[in-house]
């Protein structure tokens, strides 16, 4: 296994000392700092980084119970059992729903904000900013363990506030019941990571240079036009960026899930994660046996469904970029003065 | 809100109808901050409160007396000494390592050229596009064998080698900006790689240890899912996060405990981003520039 790991650490460098000519040779020897400066790198990221790539596609070959060596071969099995299994897709659902709620909401609001804190004229803004930004500094884990607390069953919380102003007649167990937990779940990962896309706006804001909103209120933009044909089209680019992000950290969710809920009640909050940590560390919860193989098959699986999606929208971004540029270069061409929003406007169009 | 202003103009005198308006910004921001914050606020006034307070006084934010009782108990019965040793541990010396390795990885990628250079740095690439998080299983079991399973090394090892690579790139962008002169200038001078690095080229990089290290030591204050797994045998390694999500289980109706607990845990990290702030929110912006 040792042998394994090396090569995996340090791919090319052995090979490029000792095979090919006495030029390369001599490079290699001259920079023999760059090689040693690079060494951490490479020992770290080689051991627990591409290493367990590697070693997790054999491990999802073999029925495995995490102890001692995996012996019982059972080939692709696994991944045959996790595609039909409902449980799995129950997980995978809940994964998109919570990300695909989350994400438009989030980006929304705070967008909203930025637009409210990016006005120069407004006093106090830093302070705003430092105030909705401070969730994020916060683990999901500990969120998690106050947001339980905040709305438990215990004592009187929101659920008497609530019910003291009429908004229900009877005590919500928000965590408790079927219908409520993911969607809670949602609702704090949706206060707890806002921060991030509010200050990923504000620099985008920033970034816009002043004299594109001079020009447009000079040809007579309000405030309206200024947004949709100066602000929109500005911020696409970091914008496409953001919404990547966005998707691809809440397809990840896993503290807020197993801390709050569980993935329960009745697996109705579980999501892909936390279904991959009951099979491999807490069978109990899925009514298994400990799997080390099967979860390494479901989160492979899943790790190549991510993969697709990211693929997937990195060449929808490509082919609407190059769209855009093919349009913007049209009447530039023609020699036309491109009509205040015209240009714009047949612009926005293909994203939509 | 600026929309808001310019429909009140024609009604109103122009300078009345915009402090209105602006009022009106600033109440609303002020109410919507308050409840964003009402958690944080709401588990600080728990957290001096008697459980029989905890269970009658609902959601009020100020308790009748500064009682102290739950957070002697969370830091000697509730252990959170041990957990916040261990996260300071964890948290400085990942970021300590990160910001070292990362720097030398990425000065010596910007600034030589080397036989081999293409192939680390497309590698580099290749790993920002996998996916990440899936690979927790082979890399507990490698823990195991190398026989750092239970020990805090394990936990800064592993976090240490997830945040390089990112890291890295960052470095390489920043040291490609700075000019060739100074550094041909120290080795002129006859010095070598390692004194170039260490006593021009990263002082020079101050900004970018500051950016790195402040997203490090927040990241890694808060890391769950490894140390979870990998303390899992030795509750003496737990960090803070981690702690206090087991607390919770063995406490589970000791919530003045769990909230002073969970103050325990927030508050160091709260109390450095509103000394850092500045530059905390620059980092995270950095990241989407860069």
């Amino acid at each position: 296994m040792a042998l394994r790991i090396d090569t995996a650490a340090v791919p090319g460098i052995e090979r490029l000392a000792t095979a090919v000519s006495p030029a390369t040779r001599r490079q290699v020897r001259k920079n023999l700092w760059s090689y040693i400066f690079l060494l951490p790198l490479l020992v770290l990221v080689g051991l627990f980084v591409v290493y367990p790539m590697v070693a997790s596609i054999n491990i999802t070959l073999y029925d495995w119970n995490g102890i001692g060596n995996p012996t019982r071969f059972v080939g692709l099995r696994h991944f045959f059992t996790v595609s039909r299994d409902p449980l799995f897709w129950n997980a995978f659902k809940n994964t998109f729903t919570y990300a695909l709620v989350l994400v438009p909401i989030q980006l929304t609001l705070a967008l909203i904000l930025a637009l409210v804190l990016n006005n120069p004229k407004l006093k106090g803004s830093t302070i705003y900013r430092a105030v909705y930004f401070s969730p994020v500094v916060t683990s999901a884990a500990m969120v998690g363990v106050v947001m339980t607390m905040l709305l438990g069953g215990v004592g009187d919380k929101l659920n008497g506030l609530l019910l003291d102003i009429g908004l229900i007649r009877a005590p919500i167990d928000w965590l408790g019941d079927p219908r409520f937990a993911l969607p809670v779940v949602i609702a704090v990962g949706i206060w707890h990571t806002l921060g991030y896309n509010l200050v990923y706006f504000l620099a985008a804001l920033q970034s816009i240079p002043k004299e594109l909103y001079e020009a447009a209120r000079v040809d007579g933009a309000n405030a309206f036009h200024q947004f949709r044909y100066v602000t929109v089209p500005m911020l696409r680019d970091v914008g496409v960026v953001i919404v990547f992000l966005a998707i691809l950290g809440s397809l990840q969710v896993f503290d807020l899930v197993l801390v709050m809920t569980g993935g329960g009640p009745y697996f109705a909050s579980e999501v892909v994660s936390t279904y991959i940590y009951h099979y491999a560390f807490t069978p109990a919860a899925v009514q298994a046996e400990a799997n080390v193989g099967y979860a390494s098959a479901a989160a492979l699986f899943m790790g190549l469904i991510v993969m697709g999606i990211t693929i997937m929208q990195l060449l929808a971004v490509r082919y609407a970029a190059s769209r855009r540029s093919e349009l913007k270069s049209a009447p530039a061409a023609a020699g036309e003065r491109v009509p205040r929003g015209g240009a714009y406007r047949g612009d926005g169009a293909d994203l939509n | 809100m600026a929309v808001e202003a310019r429909t009140m103009k024609p009604i109103m005198p122009k300078v009345l109808g915009k402090g209105l308006g602006r009022i009106a910004v600033h109440v609303i921001l002020i109410g919507l901050g308050f409840l964003y914050m009402y958690p944080f606020l709401w588990v600080l006034a728990g957290s001096f409160k008697t459980p029989g307070e905890f269970f009658s006084s609902g959601l009020s934010l100020i308790p009748r007396q500064l009682n102290l009782k739950n957070y002697v108990y969370a830091w000697n019965a509730g252990n959170f000494s041990t957990y916040f040793l261990n996260t300071v541990v964890v948290a400085v010396g990942v970021t300590l390592l990160v910001i070292l390795f990362s720097s030398m990885a990425g000065y010596v990628l910007s600034k030589t050229s080397f036989p081999g250079k293409k192939v680390v740095l497309g590698a580099m690439l290749a790993l920002m596009f996998l996916p990440a998080g899936y690979t927790i299983i082979p890399t507990f079991e490698l823990v195991q064998r190398l026989g750092l399973l239970n020990t805090l090394w394990s936990v800064i090892l592993v976090q240490t080698a997830g945040g390089l690579v990112f890291n890295t790139f960052l470095f390489m962008g920043y040291f490609a900006t700075i000019g060739k002169e100074i550094e041909e200038a120290a080795l002129v001078d006859g010095a070598n790689l390692p004194t170039t690095y260490w006593h021009v080229m990263l002082p020079m990089a101050k900004p970018m240890v500051a950016t790195v290290g402040l997203f490090q030591f927040m990241q890694n204050w808060n890391s769950f899912w490894i140390p979870l797994v990998f303390t899992v045998g030795n509750p003496s390694l737990r960090t803070l996060a981690v702690g206090l999500y087991s607390f919770v289980g063995e406490n589970s109706t000791g919530w003045t405990y769990v909230s002073a607990g969970a103050v325990i845990s927030i508050v160091p990290i709260m109390v450095v981003f509103f000394f850092l702030q500045r530059y905390f929110i620059e980092a995270v912006a950095g990241a989407i520039k860069g």
